[in-house]
Parts: structure tokens; C-alpha cells; sequence
């Protein structure tokens, strides 16, 4: 079975990461999820992510601040941020500083697609 | 015997001549009375004298003396004749009287009559001492006194005047050249014409005594006929007014008469009375004979009845309550008369009196109040029967003040100790209320509520009257209710606003969240070939279901704690700290909190969101209310003030006196879940900032010089042209963020 690409999952939440993996893998994707951005940094994925899903609501380090990290380390990836605050002030912020995406939870598979196609043309045309 | 004239009286003689000591016997010849030739007796003359005499007598009494010294005059053809009689008033002849004066003198010493002297300052006084006639020749030699007097006496003879029996005074005849010398006929005439004038004159004054016994006593008589008469026309009127029943009777029991008003008691006609058919005795209920037998004792034991209550029958044989009182008109006799006083009015008055107590008694049982009055001249105590029943005392027992202490609480004042404050500080009496507790014998408390006032009597003496409540179980009502309302702040406290809204909505988002993203995926894996068995498509569906319900679930949470915009209006910042306070009091009572209210008069309004500023204001209240719990050392004084702040802002603040914070902690005092306290879970003063933040406002904490904390808040007045609008995205924000960290 030829994998799509590799999305990787940041969010402290476990029934997100079990549920979500599930979903983008009957897709085609190549998934994996993590517990915190320290894992995630700390792992070999994060040189094969096409496009990151990143919960803004973690503790310790929260997901904006791993933007800036990742910035920082010039790996540009995509990032689609979801969270559980209905907030429309924090999205705008989040879209103001290059994310690509900030869905509310829950959210439907056709938008959460979308977001995935934007972010994955993104990574291309970046490339 | 004439003296100087009568001007020279004016100087006491007494002292101003001194007895002369020429003896008596030097100027005495009354022996030769009898050695010299006598005229012989003119008994015409002398008839005629007598006759003049009683003429006058029986004309003009009054001037018998007169006319006594005119005749010895004539008779003895001497130069000055007169009587002097001893008195002590100066007019009435009296044996014991210490001087002489002149009631008649006619001849050459005329101008000295109405004159007199002291008895011994001249020759009647050797008169009297002797009782007997004697004859003078120039007496002023013993008689100094009697020197100035001209012309001088060369002889005079004296005789004794006598009045019942008595020398009163003496009857002289006087020679003042020696043209004739007195004889023993002048001395027979004159005592003969004395003792008639003396007969006359007593009795003269007999009848003079008479005419005034007889016009004293007419007098006296026509006083009395005056007074009868006013007295009648006084008892007519009394009778007539009929404002009293009077009724005159015989001991026999007959009514011989009586006025309207008794008429109109006992509804007879006067006919009846006329006919004779009412005998008081008939009248008379026989259970009120015996007071009657004993009236009608008195009456013959002292002539009169002291009034006393019975019963009449009336006419139609009901009965009417009087009161009656009466006398005999003559001590012994057997009529008299009594006054009657209906009592009707007075016995329902008193029945309705009878009916009111037993109201008010039965009213204060039900109502549980009782009554509690003090006279604060004597010191009297009254209480009411449910008073003694509050007080778990035997109804009746005298009220003291040691018994009243042994109820009340040690730590509490006495309604009447506070009384006695009050009467002090007031003098003159003031209203108050007072609560204070009971400790009963099985060691149970009792709440007391009293609402005194203080009161004038007729005598304008200060009583005070209270009505006294066990409010305990009240009390015990409104400590359970102050409990739920506490707990219901700190509920409101914890869960206010966007604070819990955010929350709830993250926790129900993260599963909802996977649920949704489940479901998905069952559903593509149904659609992949070959397809997944339709029990798993239907779960799919079901979860996809439940999960969208959960969220409409948050939704209506959301619109339901966290308004959309925040309302705007003007508020007065003092208005709105009163209805807190007014909220909070018995929260404040209970925690013993002194507040004292520093609100500024001329406070700007603030545009805001009233209630979420009261929510804040509620929760600096109630937070410096519990930063004192603990204190016991000094008063748990909290001040709320309000002033204008710099940059058209107002400002309020909450200064407490309790436990304070470390100087260290600052602004994360206004961070979520950062509590000082066990029990608190520190959300209050994060929402508040929110609150304050959304109000284009600031809110901080600082230390007190001395113990305790103060916490202000400063917002724009709404003068001040600040937007209008507040930024509801920014609470949720911040509330956002506080919560993160759950």
C-alpha cells in the first residue's frame, strides 16, 4: 500500500489521537500523533510532516509557541490548528500568523479535508 | 380727773413726769368736810336733778353722764365738774384698767373732756384706793403732772363711782378760787347723785348690751335667712338638673319624693311615686337587703351612709347598678335623702374593659408577644402573662431585676437595663428597638425582639411601654436562610460568567470532538469495499447523532453564561454598592463585620454593566469579609469608599482589616485559581478583572499600612466619552487564558 503523506497529530487529548489517525488513514494519509510538542520535536518526524495538526490548547508549551520553535528550526510546515474555544478572536490571530486553518471542535470531514488540501498545496508550492 | 390739754398726751406720760413725792395726807382736808357749815339739803333742787336725770335717761341714754356731770355742777355751784372712769381701751369703763379718761367734764375744764391719765398720775387713783370721798386742796402739788393744767384746783372733791358694785371710776367737782369751799352736803348730793347715775349707767349698759345682743342676733338671723335661701335655691338646682338621682325617704321604707333622674333609673312615673306604691325597701333585690340593713344602721349610729354599690329594680323588673349615698335631715329623726348614681355606662365600660384585657391576653398567646411596662418614677414593673410565659416564669411572681437577670444572657443587656440607658441619655424618653437572648433553666436560648416607647401618663410621669417577641424561631429561619444565601454567593462566586462557559465548553469539545471524528470514520470504512456491516454504519450515525446534541448542549451554555454584549447603561456606582450591601448586611452581621460607607456625594455615573460591576463589587465585599474570619485581636472594620479618580475615572475601594497578602503575590492575586484560602477556589478575582478589563477599566490590591488589604477598582465616567460599547471578545478572552490551565 502506497502511504500519502505524513501528517503528524500534537494534541494532549487521547480520544483526538485515536480517533483522528483513524480517520485521516481511511483517506490515504501517513499518520502520526503525538502527546506534546517535546515529543514531537524530539522525534525523526518532524522532517517528513507535509502538514501538522496542532492543538492550541495544550499546557506547557502551547501550540502558537511551537510555530515560533519550529520557525526558528526553518521547518516550515503547514500547520492546521484546532481547538476546543469557539473563539473567533484566537483563530484570527492564528490565520494573521500563517496558519493555515484553525478549526473549532468538533468538525465535520469535509472541512477538516479542506483544510488538509489547502495545507498540502501550500507544502508544494513552498517546496 | 382732767390732765393738761389734749396735745400735751402726745408725749408718754409715764416717762415724761415723774411721781411726785409730796405725800397724800398734805393735800388731803376731807375732815373739814364735816367741821364746816353745811347748806341745808334742797331736795327740790335735788328731785329736779334726779328727775333731769331719769328724763335723760329714758330720752337719751347715751348722754347720762352728760347730763350727771351738768347736774353736780349745778348743785354743788363748783367751777368744773366731770367723771373720770378707768378703762383699758380708752372708751369702755373697766375695773382692771391701768388709766382714766374723761367721758364727761362741763365748767372751766370743758376742753379737756375725752382726755385722761395713767391711775396714778392723779388724785381719782388715790380715790379708788381708798374707796372713799375725799377732798383735795391744790393737788397738783402731789401731781406734777397735772401743774400745767390751769386754772389750778384750789378744792376738789371726789367721790367713788360705782358700777355693779365695783369703784370703776370717780365723779369730782372742782372750786378753782376760794369763793365757796365744799361742805358734807356737797359730799351727801354728790354720792347720792352717783349712786343713781351709777344705777343708770349699768343700766344703760345693760340695755346697750341688749341692743347689741339683739341686733347681733338679728344678724346672724337674717345671714342664716340669706344662706337658707341660697342653699335652697342651690338644692333646688341640684335636685331640678337632675344630673344625680336624689330621693327623699322614710326609714319605714316610704319614698316621699324624688327628682327625674331617679324617676328616669328605675323607669317609674311620678304617679307611682304619688300613689305611694314605691317603697325603696320593694325596690331593694333581696341579695342587697343586708347592704341596705347595714346603711340604715349607720344611719341611726351617725346620721348619715357612706356610698356603696347595689342593685334597683326598675319598674319592668330588670336591674340597674347605682351607687347611693345619703343622710338623715335631723340626727334622730326618720327622714332623709340619698343621692343615686346610675353605674350602667361604668359597669359595661367596665365589662368591656373585662373583655379587651381578656382580648389582648388571648392576642398576645397568639401571636406569641408580650407586654412590659416601667414607670420610671416608682420603679414599677408590669408585665403580661405571656411575658411571664416567654420568660418561662410563674405568672404573677414580682418582677425584679435579679429574677429578669437570671434569664437573660450573661453577655446580653436586659430590655430593662437598656431602658435605664436610654432614659439616661435621652431624659425625657425615646423609642427604640432592642434584641437580646434568654437562657432558659434546660440551657436552650431564646431570641428576644422588644419595640419600646416611651410615654407620658396623666401625671406627666415617663412610663415606657414595650412589646417584647421571641423571634427564635425567626431567627433560627433566617440563620439557615443567611447559610443557603452564602453558599449561594460562593456558588455564584465560582461559577460566574465566561469563566464557566469556557470551561465547560473545552471539556465537552475535546470528546465531542473524537465522537464526530469516529463516526467519520466508520462511515468510510463502510463505504470501502467490502463494505462494513450496517449495524456499525447505524453506531456511526448514532454517535454523529449524540455528539451534535452535545454540542447544541454547549451552545446554549455559551448564549446562557456569556451574553453576547455586555449591557450598557449608566450606572451610579453608590446606588449600585447600597443594593449590595443591602444584599450582603446579614452575611456581614454574621461574620461580625463593622462596615462604614465613604461614598462620594458628587460621584460621576460609570457606563457599564451593572450587575456584572455589582458581581465584582459583591466579590470584593465578600472576599474582605472573609480575609477577617479569623481576626478576633481588633474590629473587623471594612471600609467601602467611592471617589472621583485622575483621567475623569472613578474609583472604588474596599479596605479590610483582616489576614492581607504577601507583597510577592501582586497580579497573580487577579489570576485564576490563585486562592489564599482552604475552601475558596480563587476564581473570583480573575473574573473580576475580567469584568473590570471589559469596563475599559483596572483593578489592583495593595497592602495597608497597618493590617489588612485594600482592593480598588478604577473605571471611566461615562461623561468621560469612553465607548459606549464594551469588548465582550476580550472577557472571554482573558477568561480564556485563566482557564487553560485546568
Amino acid at each position: 500500500m502506497i502511504m500519502g503523506p505524513l501528517i503528524t497529530i500534537v494534541d494532549d487529548d487521547e480520544s483526538v489521537r485515536e480517533s483522528l489517525p483513524n480517520l485521516l488513514m481511511e483517506f490515504g494519509f501517513a499518520v502520526q500523533a503525538f502527546s506534546s510538542r517535546e515529543e514531537f520535536l524530539a522525534s525523526d518526524s518532524i522532517h517528513q510532516t507535509r502538514c501538522l495538526l496542532l492543538d492550541v490548547d495544550m499546557p506547557s508549551m502551547t501550540g502558537p509557541t511551537l510555530q515560533v520553535e519550529l520557525r526558528r528550526r526553518q521547518q516550515e510546515i503547514p500547520i492546521i490548528f484546532i481547538t476546543g474555544h469557539g473563539d473567533e478572536n484566537v483563530r484570527r490571530g492564528l490565520l494573521k500568523q500563517g496558519a493555515v486553518a484553525c478549526l473549532f471542535k468538533p468538525f465535520s470531514e469535509t472541512v477538516l479535508l479542506e483544510a488538509l488540501n489547502a495545507a498540502l498545496q501550500a507544502a508544494e508550492a513552498s517546496v | 380727773m382732767p390732765g393738761p390739754a389734749k396735745p400735751k398726751t402726745d408725749v408718754p406720760l409715764e416717762t415724761s413726769v415723774p411721781y411726785s413725792e409730796v405725800p397724800l395726807e398734805s393735800i388731803l382736808c376731807t375732815e373739814e368736810l364735816q367741821h364746816r357749815h353745811a347748806r341745808p339739803p334742797d331736795y327740790e333742787k335735788e328731785n329736779r336733778a334726779l328727775v333731769k336725770l331719769v328724763s335723760a335717761l329714758a330720752d337719751s341714754p347715751g348722754t347720762i353722764l352728760q347730763t350727771l356731770a351738768e347736774t353736780i355742777l349745778e348743785i354743788t355751784q363748783c367751777d368744773s365738774a366731770g367723771l373720770s372712769l378707768l378703762t383699758k381701751d380708752g372708751k369702755t369703763p373697766d375695773v382692771c384698767g391701768k388709766s382714766f379718761y374723761w367721758p364727761a367734764i362741763v365748767g372751766m375744764w370743758n376742753p379737756h373732756v375725752g382726755g385722761g391719765t395713767p391711775r396714778n398720775f392723779g388724785p381719782c387713783g388715790d380715790v379708788l384706793d381708798q374707796n372713799r370721798t375725799l377732798l383735795f386742796k391744790h393737788f397738783e402739788r402731789r401731781y406734777p403732772y397735772l401743774q400745767p393744767v390751769i386754772p389750778s384746783a384750789e378744792e376738789c372733791l371726789l367721790v367713788p363711782f360705782y358700777v355693779a358694785g365695783e369703784a370703776v371710776g370717780t365723779i369730782w367737782s372742782i372750786m378753782h378760787s376760794d369763793r365757796r369751799k365744799f361742805d358734807a352736803e356737797d359730799d351727801r348730793v354728790m354720792a347720792s347723785l352717783g349712786k343713781f347715775a351709777s344705777s343708770a349707767y349699768q343700766a344703760l349698759i345693760h340695755i346697750e348690751d341688749l341692743k347689741f345682743q339683739v341686733s347681733e342676733r338679728e344678724k346672724a338671723e337674717a345671714e342664716v335667712r340669706e344662706l337658707a335661701r341660697g342653699l335652697e335655691a342651690k338644692i333646688r338646682r341640684l335636685v331640678e338638673a337632675n344630673v344625680v338621682g336624689i330621693v327623699m325617704w322614710n326609714l319605714d321604707g316610704s319614698i316621699t319624693g324624688a327628682n327625674e333622674a331617679f324617676l328616669r333609673m328605675v323607669q317609674y312615673d311620678p304617679e307611682d311615686l304619688a300613689s305611694g306604691r314605691v317603697r325603696w325597701t320593694d325596690l331593694t333585690p333581696a341579695e342587697w337587703r343586708s347592704h341596705d340593713e347595714r346603711a340604715v344602721a349607720d344611719l341611726k349610729a351617725t346620721g348619715l351612709f357612706q356610698p356603696f354599690e347595689k342593685e334597683y329594680f326598675r319598674k319592668d323588673g330588670s336591674r340597674v347598678s347605682v351607687l347611693v349615698g345619703g343622710a338623715l335631715f335631723e340626727a334622730s329623726g326618720n327622714e332623709g335623702v340619698a343621692c343615686v348614681l346610675d353605674l350602667s355606662e361604668q359597669k359595661r365600660a367596665e365589662r368591656a374593659l373585662r373583655r379587651s384585657e381578656a382580648f389582648l391576653a388571648e392576642g398576645q398567646q397568639l401571636s406569641q408577644i408580650g407586654s412590659f411596662s416601667w414607670r420610671v418614677a416608682t420603679n414599677e414593673i408590669t408585665w403580661s402573662e405571656q411575658l411571664y410565659r416567654i420568660y418561662e416564669l410563674e405568672i404573677g411572681v414580682p418582677v425584679t431585676l435579679e429574677l429578669i437577670r437570671t434569664r437573660v444572657h450573661p453577655e446580653d443587656v436586659s430590655l430593662i437595663e437598656k431602658m435605664k440607658m436610654v432614659d439616661q441619655e435621652s431624659n425625657g424618653g425615646n423609642d427604640f428597638e432592642w434584641q437580646y437572648r434568654l437562657i432558659m433553666p434546660d440551657h436552650s436560648i431564646k431570641y428576644i425582639h422588644a419595640v419600646a416607647h416611651a410615654t407620658r401618663d396623666q401625671h406627666g410621669q415617663i412610663e415606657y411601654i414595650a412589646v417584647v417577641q421571641d423571634v427564635t424561631a425567626r431567627r433560627l429561619a433566617e440563620e439557615a436562610r443567611d447559610k443557603a444565601r452564602s453558599e449561594l454567593a460562593h456558588m455564584a462566586r465560582v461559577m460566574s460568567l465566561g469563566t464557566l462557559t469556557a470551561s465547560i465548553a473545552h471539556e465537552l469539545n475535546q470528546p465531542l470532538s473524537g465522537i464526530v471524528t469516529n463516526a467519520s470514520t466508520c462511515m468510510r470504512m463502510l463505504a470501502a469495499d467490502p463494505p462494513n456491516v450496517d449495524g456499525a454504519r447505524e453506531t456511526a450515525r448514532r454517535t454523529i447523532r449524540d455528539g451534535n446534541r452535545a454540542s447544541e448542549v454547549v451552545t446554549r451554555l455559551r448564549v446562557l453564561f456569556s451574553k453576547k454584549e455586555v449591557a450598557t447603561e449608566s450606572v451610579d456606582l453608590n446606588e449600585a454598592i447600597r443594593e449590595v450591601i443591602a444584599l450582603s448586611l446579614s452575611e456581614l452581621r454574621r461574620s461580625q463585620v463593622v462596615l462604614r460607607t465613604e461614598l462620594a456625594g458628587d460621584l460621576p455615573l460609570v457606563s457599564g454593566d451593572r450587575v456584572q460591576l455589582q458581581q465584582v463589587i459583591l466579590n470584593l465585599l465578600l472576599n474582605a469579609s472573609d480575609a477577617m474570619s479569623g481576626v478576633d485581636d481588633r474590629p473587623r472594620q471594612m471600609v467601602i469608599r467611592t471617589e472621583r479618580d485622575e483621567n475623569d475615572h472613578v474609583r472604588l475601594t474596599v479596605q479590610d482589616a483582616g489576614v492581607g497578602f504577601e507583597p510577592q503575590a501582586g497580579n497573580s492575586l487577579f489570576e485564576a485559581f490563585y486562592t489564599t484560602k482552604s475552601s475558596g477556589m480563587g476564581i473570583g478575582l480573575s473574573v473580576s478583572r475580567s469584568i473590570i478589563e471589559s469596563h475599559h477599566g483596572r483593578i489592583w490590591a495593595s497592602p495597608n499600612d497597618g493590617p489588612g488589604a485594600t482592593f480598588s477598582f478604577s473605571i471611566p465616567a461615562a461623561s468621560a466619552g469612553i465607548a459606549q460599547t464594551s469588548d465582550p471578545g476580550r472577557l472571554r478572552m482573558s477568561a480564556l487564558t485563566n482557564v487553560n490551565g485546568s
